[in-house]
């Protein structure tokens, strides 16, 4: 039998726990940071406004695009290239109220039309978004991954019991925040697409959670006197082999789709492969330690009561 | 091999067989589909086949108000009736547009309790009883009435939608309500967007009023106008809408305007350019008889004379008549046609017209944008008016080459995904490993082949989430052959081990596939558009993969267990 992890591996996961734990906190620490200081880049989704995407049959640059709209009285407020330069590709921002917007497309197509000749090029899409469809957006999302995280904890609760559910809930956070950070470092624009990749996560990353706690289970049941450290050292070995490699398909399928999906989808793909990671990561650093540390206090709990 | 296989082994080909009948036809476009069982396209999202994708705000207040004050006149002849004479019922001024008030005056304040009485009696599901003053009354709609106003305002407006839509010919239009009080609009493959929306946005309110000219003279009037904008000059800045234009003009003219009149504007062309190069105002009269609801028909014609298009209008039977006694009572006078609150043309009644037609010229310019012109007019008109203003929260265009690259690039991704997991499974988990790519292949398949079925819609984050599916279907493989592997080195017999890895690994593998399940669940309720494509295609892919990777795998491995080579001693996983 083929092996990426060999079978007898025995790590001690749970003795370097403080550490794993403390590199985690970081991180997720500096995310928070990240998101409440250097704040979201926030797409039209979200804030309202204009998204024209161009695609022009000459190369050219942002500065002649932006020179030639300007030359027509029309303020765009950013102009970014997106994909492959061969592509000639290139989305044009805009703010403003959606009246003026909705008549937008026409007022750039035709400027570029008169600088730049009729047919050099093709309007590929626009998105007009009002204000008021973005703040609902805003909210909607909020409570989206809020009813995802309380639907999979009661889930987890009903499962399994109340010492598993802080491990996952806590495991989920983990991985959102830090998925969320990656965004705020890369200034990636924050799309509807980044909270659907966010979700996808949530509901993905707690199924290795639920292997290693499914496993603890039974470990624990077949091994009701040993120490739960050694339980839990033992269930995460073992199903080291399955985590890694459930993992690695999915992160297979992103991969593809991140190399080969093509631009309109490549946040998305991008938001997956780092939740992928870092979902991998929390299953056994993250959600089995604070099961430990709710076992032991159940432990103690019960201890006392005995004594009592 | 047992017959529990056989049944089994029945139900998977039959399941196959479908699911591979149900994809044949989106799989192969140019097929000829018409001796196919099976004809159905999958259907694709406007992000893959181009279109255009609105969001409407349907505005209530002007709707609540104009209730509310019919209500009103209906109450007071109602009172009167009742022997409770009522002094006055106006609107109440400043009270919030989405929950306006009527202040009802009656003579008598000593039968204000009788009054409060018949109205809860009577009127208690529509209206009720805000605050109550010696002989004065509060009154407002009820939450009630008010969701039933919204509904029913909701519901006609998507009617005219699409009745004007169906006229414009695009195939297969989404139209349906987004919540409580918006539109959702999806127009696949329109190619002029610009059109469709302002067919789409126009209230299309058509009015005949008459034009006050005794009261005020051009020049008097005109002079008013000049007047009250000058002395008002920051109230009327340049890029004013014409609609709050006229408003604030009248509602600054005041007492100089003559009583039941009105001023309104006609949009002045440069007929060269088809600028709108300034406004004429006309007084007109408050008072409207008739109106588009009372049109029969609206079509285009082609004038004789100057081979212009105009729309005509045929009346019906009761339209007619008061069109025949509106024309009839003012013969030499000017009578306006409004739209939308704008004088599209004042043309002078020659005679009375009691035939029940009219027509409206349209302005001058080249044929085929009279043309055009004329025809949506002409469309607008037969649908019917809206029964309220539709604002624009958010408009998607996807043209039609980047919906074909959209597709290719998703189709590409998830072949290359398919290869990469197929090589993985085999690398690793070697024969084990072909059955479960076997598996995977079904559940690709059976995964389009219901979303055929359900009539769902494909978009490219759809494809993606078939892409991301397979990586986690075959997640349900991996499980069960790890759990396998487990028993064969705890010195399990081959078939013992297979058996303990495909029960017990059931249990976790429906857990797991439970909770992407919720956080898909989640994505479908609050995603519009592509993102819900992508919720949808993740469920269905959740549900076949646990079919393939249980059923479908065991099915396999039994044959190859006990069919292909019996008693093994080893496994090749």
């Amino acid at each position: 039998m083929f092996h990426i992890i060999s079978p007898n591996t025995k790590i001690d996961f749970v003795g370097k726990q403080k550490l794993w734990f403390g590199i985690s906190m970081t991180i997720v620490f500096a995310s928070i940071l990240l998101i409440i200081f250097k704040g979201f880049n926030y797409g039209i989704d979200f804030t309202g406004g204009a998204v024209i995407q161009v695609k022009f049959n000459q190369a050219t640059d942002t500065g002649a695009i932006r020179s030639a709209l300007t030359k027509r009285d029309v303020a765009i407020s950013v102009i970014q290239q997106i994909g492959e330069p061969s592509l000639n590709e290139f989305q044009l921002k805009l703010q403003g109220d959606v009246a003026n917007l909705g008549k937008l497309t026409e007022t750039v197509s035709g400027a570029l039309a008169q600088e730049m000749g009729t047919g050099a090029f093709e309007v590929r899409k626009t998105d007009v978004v009002g204000p008021q469809a973005g703040s609902e957006l805003r909210w909607a999302s909020i409570w989206a991954t809020i009813y995802a995280i309380i639907g999979i904890v009661i889930y987890v609760i009903i499962r399994f019991d109340m010492r598993y559910s802080p491990g996952a809930l806590v495991s989920l956070l983990h991985d959102a925040t830090i998925m969320l950070g990656a965004i705020v470092i890369t200034q990636k624009e924050f799309s509807i697409q980044i909270v659907a990749a966010v979700l996808t996560i949530i509901g993905y990353s707690i199924n290795d959670t639920i292997i290693v706690f499914d496993r603890i289970r039974e470990v624990i049941k077949a091994n009701p006197t040993r120490s739960m450290e050694a339980n839990v050292n033992e269930s995460i070995n073992t199903t080291l082999s399955r985590t890694v490699n459930t993992n690695l398909t999915v992160l297979l399928s992103v991969t593809a789709l991140w190399l080969f999906g093509g631009p309109v989808i490549q946040d998305f793909s991008e938001s997956m492969m780092v939740g992928m990671i870092v979902g991998t990561y929390s299953s056994i650093f993250i959600a089995s330690p604070i099961f430990l540390f709710m076992a032991r206090r159940y432990e103690q709990r019960a201890l006392a009561h005995k004594s009592a | 091999m047992s017959r529990s296989w056989w049944y089994r082994a029945i139900f998977l080909t039959f399941t196959v067989v479908v699911g591979v009948l149900h994809v044949i036809p989106s799989l192969f476009p140019n097929f000829d589909a018409k001796k196919f069982p099976v004809k159905q396209r999958i259907n694709l999202g406007l992000d893959l086949q181009g279109g255009l994708y609105l969001i409407m705000g349907v505005h209530f207040p002007a709707v609540y108000k104009e209730s509310l004050v019919r209500n009103g006149k209906q109450l007071e002849s109602d009172m009167k009736k009742q022997g409770i004479p009522v002094k006055s019922v106006t609107l109440k001024e400043g009270s919030d547009p989405n929950d306006p008030f009527l202040l009802v005056e009656i003579e008598d304040a000593a039968r204000i309790e009788d009054f409060r009485a018949k109205l809860k009696d009577n009127w208690g599901a529509v209206l009720r009883i805000v605050s109550q003053d010696k002989n004065q009354m509060t009154i407002g709609f009820t939450g009630a009435h008010l969701s039933y106003v919204n509904e029913k305002t909701v519901s006609q407006s998507i009617e005219v939608i699409r009745n004007r839509i169906d006229e414009f010919g695009v195939s297969e239009p989404v139209i349906t309500s987004h919540g409580k009080d918006k539109i959702l609009l999806e127009l696949p493959g329109i190619r002029d967007v610009e059109r469709a929306k302002s067919l789409i946005g126009q209230t299309a309110k058509l009015e005949f009023k008459i034009v006050e000219d005794q009261k005020l003279s051009e020049t008097q009037l005109q002079a008013l106008v000049d007047r009250v904008v000058n002395a008002n000059k920051d109230k009327f800045p340049e890029d004013l809408k014409l609609s709050e234009y006229v408003r604030r003009l009248n509602e600054l003219a005041g007492k100089e305007v003559p009583e039941g009149a009105e001023i309104a504007f006609e949009r002045i062309k440069d007929p060269r350019t088809n600028n709108i190069v300034g406004k004429q105002p006309y007084l007109l009269a408050k008072q409207v008889d008739v109106t588009g609801e009372d049109l029969q028909d609206a079509f285009v014609s082609v004038d004789q004379q100057d081979n212009m298009p105009f729309v005509s209008l045929n009346f019906n039977y009761r339209g007619a008549e008061k069109f025949a006694q509106l024309t009839g009572a003012n013969v030499r006078r000017r009578l306006a046609i409004v739209l939308d609150g704008v004088v599209h043309s004042a043309p002078v009644l020659q005679e009375k017209i009691a035939g029940g037609s009219a027509r409206i010229t349209m302005g001058r310019g080249n044929y085929q944008e009279v043309l055009k012109e004329a025809t949506d007019l002409a469309i607008v008109l037969r649908a019917g008016a809206l029964p309220a203003q539709l604002e624009f929260q958010e408009e998607r265009v996807v043209g039609p080459s980047l919906g074909s690259d959209s597709i290719r690039d998703g189709k590409r991704a998830s072949w290359i995904a398919f290869g990469l997991i197929f090589f993985f499974m085999v690398i690793y988990y070697r024969g084990a490993g072909l059955i479960a790519n076997f598996a995977l292949a079904m559940n690709g398949i059976l995964m389009l082949a219901i979303l055929v079925g359900l009539e769902a819609t494909l978009t490219l984050p759809g494809i993606a989430g078939i892409a991301l599916t397979l990586g986690m279907a075959v997640d349900a493989n991996i499980v069960i052959y790890e759990r396998i592997r487990e028993e064969l080195r705890a010195g399990k017999s081959v078939v013992a081990a297979v058996d303990m890895g495909f029960s017990r690994a059931s249990a976790s593998i429906f857990d797991a596939n439970l909770t992407t399940a919720i956080a898909g669940l989640v994505l479908m309720e609050f995603g519009t558009g592509p993102v819900r494509g992508f919720a949808v295609t993740l469920l269905v892919g959740i549900a076949t993969s646990m079919f393939t990777a249980v059923f479908a795998s065991k099915v396999l491995f039994d044959f190859w267990l006990n069919g292909i080579s019996k008693n093994k001693k080893t496994l090749s996983i």
